[in-house]
């Protein structure tokens, strides 16, 4: 049985804050934090929307029941305690009591049913995570139940502010939730409130004067600064117009110079909870990608260390499998491709390839992976792969991917901690489905893998879950569904005044709410 | 002059409308559509999703039915809805219009101005050190990538010599008000607008200078030479009085141009204008907000080019409308 | 007719231009350089075969360095050459073939055809030009035959406005007038009688826009809108821009050779104007 007090999760966090080393009471409130934002979010409302950016500024304005640390474990959000029923059917949540909505409404029971069946309506994501639920009922303001159909092992981790926000009732019940006004003007429980948007320049957050956890936040005003140009967000930080890079705000090529510049510091934390796995898909359906040894021989051609130190400056870890080592039931020793060519060239002989020009798509997010796209293709010329590189944008790239016109696709996903949140859907043959880019996108079927990870879903106890995902996981390895490259690591880069920004394993998304400025 | 404005007026409605509608056809043409944006930048999706995005967009509808609709909005002067930012149109680009006028309105004072001036100042050292010199400095600019030029600004005034700030229209959250601000504003200000200005310098330089030298060998110029009048009156009031008219064709011809240039420039600046807000409308195939973008910079253009129309009426009354 | 003598002198008054000498020479250069790509680096300009970020002058095999990825920046702007004059030279050529039989037509028959054909030339001038090939890039999807036709369609309007007024101008001509009376086709007296003609101008005219086309495809590929299978001078600048802190000479080398390129046609341009075109006046159309 799980269960936390307020208590020991204000002790929990201390641990993890640099409040270690700097006793809480040097923390001075005040202040504001300038930050960059890329590329402009469309929209605020966390419901709503939920790309990147989105979440990395709404972070401060909305909240979910719970966070994560580092290891995954989870914290108090609006949630202050929570347990789980022996048979893993049942989960009670005890709301904190002092919450209040930005308008001063109070937050309660009745938010949090509210908001399960709005995202349900419009959050692909939560509709997804909340499939196994019979029921959720308020017994009282305070206390919000969760009925399961049947035991989900992954349960306890789909609470986070991105994944299942908590939305104002009084604000959008009976209303059409798309043209409601208040997605304009979003209304939270959050640290910060929102109060400006200036479109293509800046959106500006101000202290909650109200929130629920006493002395927090300690900054006055958030700026994010919407700088269309991956140079300029350098220049912007270097010339001190900034003081906060977040994650994947400048471009590789520039960290080691920012991060070493004077005041400087770098964090790769606070991306735990996401663990981002990049990947080619590999077209099983059709061309040589339909052929297993073709695909192993991709795995052994890609020279992946080259990648990580050249393109990625050293962050980064080479990927093992289908599972990233944040994410829970990662076994590193199943691991078993290194860069080997003549072994590649060996397995493309035998794949029967016959000089077919394969077409790779890189992922338009910008210069790095333009550049990863052109190493991946001269490794794949190296050993006898004639590859054209396909150039599109965002649009184009999403169409092709989930229309399968591809041979090879560049990609990375957010993991969410558990295979059955963020793995199982990119392998599973029930999640092969034109119109999305982010199931099986590349026609993987086999039924043993399709079995392994329904039963890992609902399996109770670590040490069964255990053995279903090394079971599943070799067998991927083995038949290589898609070409796996890093765990990639986005740093946050930061002037080193700037405190306890990246506290939790949801890091910078996770909002500034104890985050504080030294002076 | 008023049947001429009006009759120019007419002819530019027309073409106007035209625009809409083969750039209706041509965004709708490229691959994706907003729906698939989001629901890739949302990292995840089901066809539910994306469905339900789509009937948001309008996008369900059958083409000929979201055309009628558009261009019918239009005309009531409605430039719609943008489901992305979840606003009107209208609002987004009113929002970032006056950015773009400033840039590309202080760019074309500052090409103009240079431009004629050495320009002027080449005809009259024609072949020597000076005129050499300037046809030179002319010639590189134009030839050298305006992106490039910006970038290289942005290291030498902002990060080296910290004299200018390389992004945004003004200094956020700084609280200026009144002169402050528009000093403030005017600080930004000044390497966009040097940048965008110095190409289009080019241009002007050239002209002005073949035009001067071309008058200058008129017959005109040679009888009030013969009266006796001075050179620097001759200069001014008959040499590059007339050889300013093709100066002023070829900047209404130039403002689609500028307004083109101003998006490389308004993206490494930045600068919080509508040639961005176009590209990036383009990326995320915001198509109302695209459109209207569109629709707003030709209108921008035609006018432009009316004005100069006008004027060169009114410094030429000789000029019989041609068209 | 008396163009041939007339086109000596045009040669050697070209010749007396030191400004289209030095561009002539820049240009041939390019040239060597784009013919001799493919025998003095025999390999693909893609291969990674050095170090990365390696300045230039270190090595005698690499004296321009190596690029973020570590591919030879010296075989990067030889390879480049070809790219860029085949993107200058096509679209130019693609432009031409759009802009010249439309402003021959409404230079020729005026009126309601020339009402026409100026109000669609118009529509293309109306709409910034560059926000338009932007717009056919992303449908199109970047390559090069769609950076190509991109340019090409934005880049003609001036063509059909030159020579629909050289045209105009030609039109009421006694010999053509004469070829008219003869009964000869509109088709024949354009060919023969009216375009060649235009063709000083239009000469002008072109190498002008062989330097803008070079200029766009660069600021297309800086948008990342370049073709990724070809190694070009704008993709180089494009690709170099963000490590340009660190290593300045991944960017600057290919900018300086467009700069010179450029630099190059506009001198030409020049020359070829004072020399073909001695009693008018620059772009004055």
């Amino acid at each position: 049985m799980l269960k936390r007090t307020l208590i020991g999760s204000v002790f929990s966090l201390g641990l993890i804050g640099a409040a270690l080393v700097q006793p809480a009471l040097a923390q001075t409130a005040g202040g504001v934090a300038n930050a960059v934002i890329q590329p402009e979010p469309p929209g605020l409302m966390l419901g709503m929307v939920q790309n990147g950016p989105t979440q990395m500024v709404a972070g401060n304005i909305y909240e979910g029941l719970l966070r994560y640390d580092e290891a995954l474990k989870p914290l108090p959000g609006l949630a202050e305690s929570w347990e789980m029923s022996p048979d893993g059917k049942t989960y009670t949540f005890k709301l904190v009591g002092n919450a209040t909505w930005h308008d001063g409404k109070p937050f309660s029971a009745a938010d949090v049913l509210f908001s399960v069946d709005f995202l349900k309506q419009t959050h692909a994501r939560a509709r997804g995570n909340l499939a196994k639920v019979a029921s959720v009922t308020a017994p009282d303001p305070r206390t919000v139940v969760f009925t399961l159909s049947e035991p989900f092992g992954p349960f306890l981790g789909i609470f986070e502010v991105g994944s299942l926000p908590m939305i104002p009732k009084h604000v959008y019940e009976g209303t059409d939730y798309k043209t409601n006004p208040a997605n304009n003007t979003p209304i939270g429980t959050g640290p910060f409130m929102f109060k400006e948007w200036k479109k293509g320049s800046f959106i500006r957050l101000v202290k909650n004067p109200n929130y629920h956890v006493a002395g927090k936040p300690l900054l006055d005003e958030i700026y994010w600064h919407v700088i269309p140009d991956a140079a300029a967000r350098a220049v912007a930080f270097e010339t001190g117009k900034v003081d906060i890079l977040p994650g994947g705000s400048v471009e590789n090529f520039d960290v080691p110079r920012l991060s070493k510049a004077k005041g400087a510091c770098m964090t790769t934390k606070g991306w735990e909870f996401f663990g981002p796995l990049s990947w080619l898909w590999l077209n099983n359906r059709q061309g040589p990608t339909a052929n297993k040894a073709f695909r192993q021989a991709v795995m052994y051609a890609l020279d992946r260390d080259f990648a990580r130190d050249v393109v990625w400056n050293g962050l980064g870890k080479v990927a093992v499998g289908p599972s990233s080592s944040s994410t829970r039931y990662y076994n590193a020793k199943l691991a078993k491709y290194s860069f080997d060519p003549a072994k590649a060239k060996a397995l493309v002989k035998e794949s029967g390839y016959k000089g077919e020009t394969v077409r790779l798509l890189p992922l338009p997010y910008g210069e790095t992976w333009q550049r990863w796209a052109e190493a991946v293709k001269q490794n794949l010329e190296d050993v006898g792969i004639k590859v054209e590189l396909v150039a599109t944008d965002v649009p184009g790239w999403n169409q092709k991917t989930s229309e399968w016109d591809y041979d090879i696709a560049f990609s990375y996903l957010y993991q969410y901690g558990d295979p059955a949140l963020g793995v199982a859907r990119n392998y599973v043959s029930s999640q092969i489905s034109k119109g999305s880019p982010f199931n099986n996108v590349e026609g993987y079927s086999n039924p043993a893998v399709d079995k392994d990870f329904a039963e890992g879903a609902v399996a109770v106890g670590d040490a069964k879950r255990q053995e279903i995902y090394d079971r599943v996981q070799k067998t991927l390895i083995d038949d290589v569904p898609i070409a796996w490259l890093l765990e990639l690591e986005f740093p946050t880069i930061t002037r080193c005044k700037v405190k306890n920004l990246v506290t939790t394993g949801i890091g910078v998304n996770d909002g500034f709410r104890d985050a504080w400025i030294e002076r | 002059m008023i049947g001429f404005v009006a009759g120019r007026v007419g002819k530019g409605i027309v073409v106007l409308l035209a625009i809409v509608v083969l750039n209706f056809f041509l965004i709708r043409l490229a691959p994706g559509d907003p729906a698939l944006v989001m629901a890739g930048e949302a990292g995840a999706g089901d066809e539910l999703f994306v469905a339900q995005l789509r009937e948001k967009f309008g996008l369900d509808q059958p083409l000929p039915n979201q055309l009628a609709l558009y261009v019918r909005n239009i005309a009531s002067l409605d430039l719609g809805y943008s489901v992305r930012q979840q606003m009107p149109v209208a609002t987004l680009i009113a929002d970032r219009l006056p950015a773009t006028l400033l840039l590309t309105g202080s760019a074309f004072a500052i090409s103009l101005v240079l431009g004629v001036t050495l320009g002027a100042l080449a005809a009259r050292r024609a072949g020597r050190a000076a005129d050499t010199a300037i046809t030179g400095l002319a010639l590189l600019f134009y030839a050298t990538p305006l992106f490039w030029v910006s970038l290289m600004a942005i290291i030498v005034f902002s990060v080296r010599l910290e004299w200018l700030p390389s992004f945004g229209f003004e200094s956020v959250g700084a609280g200026h008000a009144g002169l402050a601000r528009a000093a403030d504003i005017a600080h930004h200000l000044i390497l966009p607008a040097m940048t965008l200005g110095l190409f289009f310098m080019a241009v002007y330089v050239r002209m002005t200078r073949a035009s001067m030298l071309e008058v200058a060998g008129q017959d005109f110029v040679k009888t009030a030479r013969a009266k006796g009048l001075g050179d620097r009156t001759i200069q001014r009031r008959h040499v590059l009085r007339n050889a300013l008219l093709p100066v002023v064709t070829l900047a209404g011809l130039q403002a689609g141009t500028l307004v083109g240039g101003a998006i490389l420039t308004e993206t490494v600046f930045a600068w919080p204008g509508i040639g961005r807000l176009m590209y990036e409308a383009l990326l995320q195939r915001d198509y109302n907000l695209l459109l209207g973008v569109f629709v707003v910079s030709s209108a921008m253009v035609l006018v432009f080019n009316l004005v100069t129309d006008v004027l060169y009426r009114v410094v030429d009354p000789r000029i019989e409308a041609a068209r | 007719m008396s163009a041939p003598p007339r086109r000596r002198g045009a040669l050697a008054a070209f010749l007396r231009h030191p400004g289209a000498v030095i561009g002539l020479v820049i240009l041939l250069a390019v040239v060597a350089a784009a013919i001799l790509a493919p025998i003095l680096y025999p390999t693909s300009p893609w291969r990674m075969v050095q170090r990365p970020f390696m300045p230039p002058f270190t090595l005698d095999r690499f004296p321009l360095g190596t690029d973020a990825l570590g591919r030879d920046i010296a075989a990067g702007l030889m390879h480049g050459a070809g790219v860029s004059l085949l993107v200058g030279l096509v679209s130019t050529l693609a432009a031409l073939v759009i802009g010249v039989p439309l402003g021959a037509l409404a230079g020729y028959f005026g009126g309601r055809v020339d009402d026409g054909l100026m109000r669609f030339t118009e529509l293309f001038q109306t709409v910034p030009s560059f926000a338009l090939a932007i717009v056919l890039v992303a449908i199109l999807q970047p390559s090069l035959s769609s950076l190509i036709l991109a340019i090409a369609l934005v880049s003609w309007p001036p063509v059909t406005r030159l020579v629909r007024g050289e045209v105009l101008s030609l039109r009421s001509r006694e010999y053509v007038q004469a070829a008219v009376v003869t009964g000869q086709t509109t088709f024949t007296i354009l060919r023969r009688e009216i375009l060649p003609n235009t063709l000083s101008p239009i000469v002008v005219l072109a190498s002008l826009m062989v330097a803008t086309a070079i200029l766009l495809e660069s600021s297309l590929s800086f948008l990342g809108l370049g073709d990724p299978n070809r190694m070009s001078w704008g993709f180089m600048v494009g690709a170099g821009r963000t490590a340009i802190r660190q290593a300045w000479w991944i960017s600057t080398f290919p900018g300086l050779v467009i700069l010179l390129t450029v630099l190059a046609l506009n001198l030409i341009g020049e020359g070829l104007n004072d020399a073909l075109n001695p009693r008018l006046s620059r772009g004055d159309r």
